[in-house]
């Protein structure tokens, strides 16, 4: 057992911890935290994997993107963030989601574990095959080839896609701001309560 | 260790698209720092002369055609570029940039008010609350719609202009995207429009799942995505990989056949056009329908040619399906844009008609096709916006009674575009229905003659729901005089005047473009 194996085993059990916290907490906002985690110290497994890009590129999507939107939407549509009984899943929902899940996992391990489970790479020789992959290749400096050079117009176009789905979410979640338009959105919020 | 190959641009060929992301782009800047009172008409001007000057770019790119943005791979001598600028390319960008023009200005009718007079102030707020009322009445606007619709119109130029199933796809994605967020922006029917966003953006987001499973299958057929690989690997590949090809094709075709709305995947298309702002159902009616017919055609002759057995039945059935369905619920149809919306879907298999002519005939009819229905379609959409009573706009048929006596240069018109929809001779309609029919017939032999067949019966039937709205208006009475039509202002007034004038052009006089369709129907692969 290599100091590579233990370093995998913990951060491994790290993102499986906080994954199953993730889904089995019952304020949004953690769950939206221990996404944070579990998605981060994935990030550490591919690391450790010596897949580098693929780390950095799950901390910059996922840890740096996809959960800042979770928290982000939550912010603009001014979602109950606490625990509440009237947005909770229903127990047989959850029942069935675990059950899906574990189906779902049995599945992939089935198909995946016998098909590549008996194929061993080694990571040591990862840096020198990098020097000379083709451009096609995984390594890193292949993807930097393929994505400046035969991808760049794709590449571009998806921060215009980015952009209108900014403009989008402002478009649609946009309410009235000003001192006049905030006290009468307070008195209409009153006079419901009330 | 491989050097890096810098992808070769032709910045002269592109130019049309980054002028059009470009004016979105600065559309962001103005949204950001331009106040409230000129933001509207800086918005609509800035977006009407950006798409003129791309449409001047378009001229000086036909100089320019050719492969572009990528380089020849030396090593295996693969053509990797991801745009290909050719005849059909340039038409529809052409095309797509005059009919958004017509679009734009429809969009920016304000009748009277600080901002669009169609969409709402404020996008989030419950229908009817005060909040609503509130911002109405701060004069709040929603002019981000114009950057939002040159993004759109800036996806729907690369539509057809791709190379690459990637490339298909994030176009697919920037066009469809605005178009999800201008649905819901309605000002009146809050909830419909809301409704429609939330529908089509969901069964959008199905449909391009779809494309990308297709795309990955072909990807794992071909082991590349370029249109030229494809092909290649098509004719030379085994036939024991069938089971990639054909589903991977299958689900490709998906994707775009929800664009255009064929059946069966047209559910969303009446809930969409009848929730959505009108200008906006006639902006997507128009444009959507061209630049995915656009990327049909290329996918079909560049791409998939090589496998056209495998697929072609399937096209010529959901072709079949797509007219009956459309005209026949055309007829039950008692909403105005839903009944245009009918049309649309029969529109759509007339369409894919001329797309299984495979030749240069039926390339040249299909892009023929698409900007005669696309003029007639937005001015069709521009009156039944202005169409009104009691402020909110008048769909329903029974409002439409009597509207020839009241307002007979309206009614006339309608029924003008009407006629172009049916495909009477001296509109467009008739010479584009000649144009395709005549190509499935001419090498689609005998089935193609029977689709053609199916297709006159079915343009019948539409006539008969066409003609049943011009009996409407002129021979039944009003029920009250409060139907009004509001007098729009110039902008309005001229892109109906222009989507009217092309659709009697094209019908008196169509040899010039049917000439440069012919012209543009040459594919560079």
């Amino acid at each position: 057992m290599t100091t590579r194996d233990i370093v995998f085993v913990v951060v491994g059990a790290i993102t499986g911890l906080s994954a199953l916290l993730a889904v089995t907490t019952r304020h949004v906002v953690h769950a939206a935290l221990w996404l944070l985690v579990a998605l981060g110290s994935l990030a550490g497994c591919y690391i450790v994997l010596g897949q580098e890009l693929v780390g950095l590129v799950q901390l910059l999507v996922y840890v740096g993107a996809i959960v800042v939107l979770v928290l982000f939407a939550l912010m603009l549509t001014r979602a109950p963030i606490g625990p509440k009984d009237e947005i909770d899943t229903p127990r047989w929902q959850r029942a069935a989601a675990v059950a899906l899940g574990a189906g779902l996992t049995a599945l992939i391990a089935t198909l995946v574990i016998p098909v590549l489970g008996s194929q061993l790479v080694d990571l040591d020789g990862g840096a020198a095959a990098a020097g000379q992959g083709s451009s096609a290749g995984a390594t890193t400096p292949g993807i930097a080839r393929a994505i400046f050079g035969t991808w760049v117009w794709p590449f571009e176009l998806l921060s215009v896609l980015l952009l209108v789905a900014l403009i989008g979410a402002f478009a649609v979640s946009r309410l009235v701001l000003g001192s006049r338009a905030t006290r009468v959105t307070r008195a209409t919020g009153a006079g419901d309560s009330g | 260790m491989t050097t890096f190959q810098v992808a070769n641009i032709d910045y002269i060929a592109i130019l049309p698209l980054l002028i059009v992301f470009g004016t979105a782009v600065i559309g962001v800047l103005v949204e950001a720092f331009v106040g409230r009172e000129r933001r509207h008409t800086i918005q609509a001007t800035l977006a009407v002369a950006g798409l003129l000057a791309a449409f001047v770019a378009v001229i000086v790119a036909t100089g320019h055609m050719g492969l572009t943005l990528g380089h020849v791979d030396t090593a295996t001598d693969r053509h990797l570029f991801a745009l290909s600028i050719d005849g059909p390319a340039l038409f529809m960008q052409g095309a797509l940039l005059l009919l958004s023009v017509l679009g734009v200005l429809t969009m920016a009718e304000r009748l009277g008010g600080t901002g669009s007079d169609t969409f709402t102030p404020s996008g989030a707020s419950t229908p009817g609350s005060q909040i609503e009322a509130v911002s109405a009445r701060a004069g709040l606007i929603t002019s981000e719609v114009f950057p939002l619709a040159m993004i759109s119109v800036g996806g729907m130029m690369l539509f057809p202009t791709v190379n690459d199933l990637i490339g298909m796809f994030v176009a697919l994605e920037v066009l469809s995207l605005p178009l999800y967020v201008l649905t819901g922006l309605a000002r009146r029917r809050r909830l419909l429009s809301q409704e429609a966003s939330l529908k089509y953006f969901l069964l959008g987001a199905f449909s391009s799942a779809f494309f990308l499973f297709g795309t990955a299958l072909l990807y794992g057929y071909a082991g590349s995505v370029y249109f030229r690989d494809l092909s290649q690997a098509v004719s030379a590949g085994p036939i024991s990989m069938n089971g990639l090809l054909v589903p991977g094709a299958f689900l490709v075709f998906v994707g775009l056949f929800f664009k255009i709305g064929a059946v069966p995947f047209h559910a969303w298309t009446p809930d969409a056009y009848q929730g959505a702002p009108t200008p906006v159902t006639g902006f997507m009616a128009a444009c959507t329908k061209a630049a995915a017919f656009g990327a049909i055609l290329r996918l079909a002759y560049t791409g998939l040619d090589t496998a056209r057995w495998e697929w072609t039945n399937g096209l010529i059935v959901v072709a079949i399906l797509t007219m009956v369905v459309g005209s026949v619920l055309a007829v039950t149809q008692t909403d105005m844009k839903r009944l245009l919306a009918y049309s649309a879907i029969s529109h759509a298999g007339f369409i894919l008609v001329g797309v299984i002519a495979f030749d240069q005939k039926g390339i040249s009819s299909v892009l023929f096709y698409t900007v005669a229905y696309g003029f007639s379609t937005i001015a069709a959409f521009a009156i039944v916006g202005l169409v009104r009573q009691g402020g909110s706009e008048a769909t329903h048929l029974s409002q439409w009674a009597g509207l020839g006596r009241n307002h007979p240069l309206v009614a006339g018109t309608f029924a003008f575009l009407l006629l172009a929809f049916a495909g009477i001779p001296l509109t467009s309609g008739f010479v584009a229905k000649y144009v395709v029919f005549s190509a499935a017939i001419g090498t689609g032999g005998a089935t193609g003659t029977g689709l053609v067949i199916i297709g006159i019966v079915c343009s019948a039937i539409t006539v008969f729901v066409y003609l049943r709205i011009i009996v409407l208006m002129y021979f039944s009475d009003a029920p009250d005089d409060t139907v009004a039509f509001v007098t729009p202002s110039a902008v309005t007034t001229f892109s109906i005047a222009i989507g009217t004038m092309v659709t009697l052009a094209l019908g008196v006089l169509p040899a010039a473009l049917l000439d440069l369709a012919d012209r543009s129907s040459v594919f560079i692969r």
